[in-house]
């Protein structure tokens, strides 16, 4: 009997889904491009305290990446600097981040958290919808399963942020907005 | 070919879909073998990155979905749109856990079944401390009190989890883990009232000690009502509770944090009992019970991540606790000291190990009815894990592993587990876990003195004692899961676990001869019953959830989660000779939940939650509605209306358990407001 519900339970489970195409993980690769935005973007000197200090990104709440975006920049480094991961949870933690990226769980509370994190030389990559025109930097979109961007360039330079023509070349620009 | 003809042949109809569902599925699967290979993106141009398909995982999922056991996590934005005020409450939000309420401060809660209010399957953990009173194995669910806004997650394995979690993780671990002071800086007043929940309220402040420090304190009270007893009477269950505490954490070093945490509890509690007096046989009687039970602990953790990632995690507590119950007092003073090492070990290779010490200090009072001797007692328990997950292909990992325990009362142990986790596709995995759990013996198995019951004889009587037995071993049992999670569409998700096992040496009675007594000039015949490992029992089941996003737009969001499990348990011979009672667990159970937001900030969040009847005790199936309505003013303030088992204006969820009359759940309404400064 219970062997039976075993299989029933599981072959109507299997059955009812259908073959999914090969796909990379969606985490993977903007893991992929948060490394690539580094290459492409240049942090005041301010935002380090010396000239070796690694590049810190950071993740904002739940991560998302699981080890991919760990693994996507161990090893690296861009113009002397090295990577490194933190996991933060709030404004206060992520003031010291190059890199902070606010995953779609954290949305709600992003707009808060904007206001609060001064203009300080922070990268901030959301990926939920109004994220660059709230006054985010970067915002990736998923357009037909591929991965896109938004830059909002108001927020760049309120970052003081220099983000090089080729990245912008390939963004999709967008202007802030209040919304109601 | 002749599928006809195999049907024909076949008297099982069901049985013959399901081989052959089983078949196409199998077939099926072994399409999309074909595993995505491991590439290092970082290399690709923004481009080439621009072009790539890719798949959309939820987080949730992906944390869990490559994990070999039936595991389900309630997160805080779950917990705080339940509308629930307790954690038994939260409790209901998974499917496949049995939240039976007896009285106002008394629940019986167990997973795959033997639920009680003493139930002693399930190991109950707060940030890594064991919460489950040693004394019985089981849980005082009126001392198990976390702030709800604190609560980051409560993980729930169903099936045992012994090979990493120990003794008692026999039916299952309930793992409640509170968020880190950082992620609770600032103000935050939350008081609510209603019909059941007289008063709930939370004041806590969390601020920053220099600059790598973060703490919160916090004070709580709490007040409920007393219920109603079937025939209409009022019950005098109600109580009132304090509890304060504080967490701190610290990063020391870029690799090292510390936390430091503690908190004490106190409640004033009262039930009605219908017991024996053992100092006055054959008095017997129902009264009111006062109950008090205080709480109290302190826990430091270390975590150290090595330059190759591998992280090493010291923990030390104290837990002192205090119980007055049908005039029993059990006072427990348990220290723990716990070391986990996690690395990698070449790159196929994941290795958890860890060795674990706890001494506790147990007295035992006398009760109305009984006592547990001797009445002080030491008890040790040392133990030693290792648990390695080996990669075999991209696609395959099988983790193996056992806990190895030494317990004062029954000795060496071991508590082996092996999973395999296929995961053909990043959208799909397969699992399949063999494990040996125990259940350690507790003082109670060994040292109860209890008279039961009152058999009249003629101008004489009888008493039915029952009595611990020094000799006696752990509980066994050994099972056998089979899982499957998949990603149907970005939109739906899918859980499936089924389960089968054995239950061996289960802790029930065995009748000896009879003996004369007397006390205080009344002769009686003491007609005593031993603990013995004389239970059998075989189980098997089913339980499946899913999540399906309806719309996720970015100002409508709403999500409906369904869920069902099944459950049977057989008895080898007499059910009533076990200790544990294994017919007070429902065949079926069936929830939907549904959380929406909508414009304005506002919230309309509702569950459904059918549970099927109680064979033993003649509770009838019941269903709850419980809906919340919550409103976002600005930033800073919430506020909500709960109404919960709006269906029936009163319903039983479990029968008298153990001399505690039972009372019914009423429906209930509570208005809560949260502000945050």
């Amino acid at each position: 009997m219970a062997f039976r519900l075993v299989t029933v339970v599981f072959a109507v489970v299997l059955l009812a889904l259908s073959a999914p195409a090969q796909a990379l993980d969606e985490y993977q690769v903007k893991a992929a491009f948060l490394y690539n935005f580094a290459k492409f973007v240049e942090w005041p000197a301010a935002a380090f305290k010396t000239s070796t200090d690694p590049i810190l990104v950071c993740v904002l709440g739940r991560n998302p990446f699981g080890n991919a975006l760990e693994e996507a920049i161990r090893g690296k480094s861009i113009a002397g600097r090295s990577f490194a991961y933190r996991h933060v949870s709030d404004a206060a933690g992520a003031s010291a981040c190059q890199i902070l990226f606010v995953g779609g769980d954290e949305s709600k509370h992003f707009r808060s958290l904007l206001e609060s994190l001064k203009p300080m030389g922070i990268l901030t990559v959301g990926e939920t919808q109004g994220f660059a025109a709230d006054g985010g930097v970067i915002n990736f979109k998923l357009d037909d399963g591929r991965v896109r961007f938004e830059i909002n360039v108001e927020a760049a330079e309120h970052e003081q942020l220099h983000i090089s023509a080729k990245l912008l070349s390939l963004a999709q620009i967008v202007k802030p907005e209040k919304l109601p | 070919m002749g599928v006809c003809t195999f049907i024909s042949n076949t008297k099982n109809l069901s049985w013959t879909l399901g081989r052959l569902a089983l078949a196409l599925a199998l077939t099926t699967l072994a399409g999309w073998a074909q595993a995505p290979k491991d590439t290092d993106l970082s290399t690709v141009s923004l481009e080439d990155l621009m072009n790539m398909q890719v798949t959309s995982v939820s987080k949730k999922e992906q944390q869990l979905s490559k994990t070999g056991a039936a595991i389900f996590a309630i997160t805080q934005e779950e917990i705080r749109r339940s509308g629930a005020t307790n954690i038994p409450d939260l409790l209901r939000l998974v499917p496949g856990v049995d939240v039976a309420q007896i009285d106002a401060n008394r629940w019986a809660i167990s997973i795959r079944g033997f639920s009680d209010q003493h139930a002693n399957k399930v190991l109950v953990l707060i940030d890594g401390r064991s919460v489950y009173s040693p004394s019985f194995s089981g849980v005082f669910w009126d001392m198990v009190d976390v702030p709800l806004e604190d609560i980051d997650r409560i993980e729930v394995i169903r099936g045992p989890g012994g090979t990493v979690w120990g003794a008692n993780a026999f039916n299952g671990v309930i793992n409640i883990i509170t968020k880190s002071a950082q992620a609770t800086r600032g103000g935050l007043v939350s008081t609510g009232t209603g019909s059941q929940d007289h008063a709930d309220a939370l004041v806590q402040y969390g601020g920053q000690i220099g600059q790598d420090g973060d703490y919160r304190v916090f004070g709580k009270y709490f007040d409920t009502a007393s219920s109603v007893f079937p025939d209409g009477r009022q019950a005098a269950d109600g109580w009132q509770g304090g509890h304060a505490g504080f967490r701190s954490d610290w990063n020391l070093s870029q690799r090292d944090t510390l936390t430091v945490q503690g908190d004490f509890l106190h409640t004033d509690e009262s039930q009605t009992l219908t017991t024996l007096f053992s100092n006055a046989l054959p008095l017997a009687g129902t009264i009111n019970n006062p109950v008090t039970a205080t709480a109290g602990n302190i826990l430091g953790r270390w975590n150290h991540t090595l330059a190759n990632g591998s992280q090493m995690s010291l923990q030390v507590y104290d837990d002192y606790s205090r119980h007055l119950d049908s005039g029993f007092v059990d006072t427990q003073n348990t220290v723990d000291l716990d070391f986990q090492d996690h690395m990698a070990l070449g790159p196929r290779n994941d290795v958890v190990w860890g060795l674990g010490a706890r001494v506790i200090d147990s007295q035992y009072g006398i009760g109305y009815d009984f006592t547990i001797v001797p009445h002080r007692r030491l008890d040790n328990l040392y133990s030693a894990f290792l648990q390695d997950q080996l990669k075999l292909t991209d696609a395959l990992s099988l983790t193996f592993g056992s806990k190895f325990e030494h317990n004062s009362i029954a000795g060496f142990e071991y508590e082996p587990s092996v999973q395999l986790v296929w995961t053909p596709t990043e959208k799909q995995t397969v699992w399949v876990s063999g494990s040996r759990a125990i259940r350690e013996p507790s003082p109670i198995d060994v040292g109860l003195q209890n008279d039961a019951a009152i058999v009249p004889m003629g101008s004489s009587f009888g008493v039915v004692e029952l009595f611990g037995n020094p000799n006696i071993n752990a509980e066994e049992f050994r099972s056998l899961d089979l899982g499957y999670r998949a990603l149907v569409s970005k939109r739906i998700s899918l859980d499936a676990t089924a389960f089968t096992g054995l239950y061996r040496n289960l802790v029930s009675l065995a009748a000896l001869t009879p003996y004369a007594a007397s006390q205080q000039g009344v002769s009686y015949l003491v007609l005593p019953e031993l603990f013995v490992n004389g239970g059998r029992a075989s189980t098997y089941g089913a339980e499946f959830f899913a999540n399906w996003n309806v719309t996720d737009h970015w100002r409508i969001h709403w999500r409906i989660s369904p869920g069902y499990s099944y459950f049977h348990m057989n008895v080898d011979g007499d059910s009533s000779s076990l200790a544990m009672p294994a017919g007070v667990s429902p065949n079926h159970q069936f929830q939907v939940k549904s959380l929406l937001d909508l414009p304005h900030h506002l919230e309309w969040d509702s569950m459904i939650g059918y549970v099927g009847k109680l064979a033993d005790g003649n509770i009838p199936a019941y269903t709850r509605v419980d809906s919340r309505i919550g409103w976002r003013v600005g930033e800073s303030v919430e506020i909500s209306v709960v109404g919960q088992n709006l269906l029936t204006p009163r319903h039983a969820e479990f029968p008298d358990n153990d001399s505690l009359d039972h009372t019914l759940v009423e429906r209930s309404v509570f208005g809560k407001v949260t502000w945050r400064f």
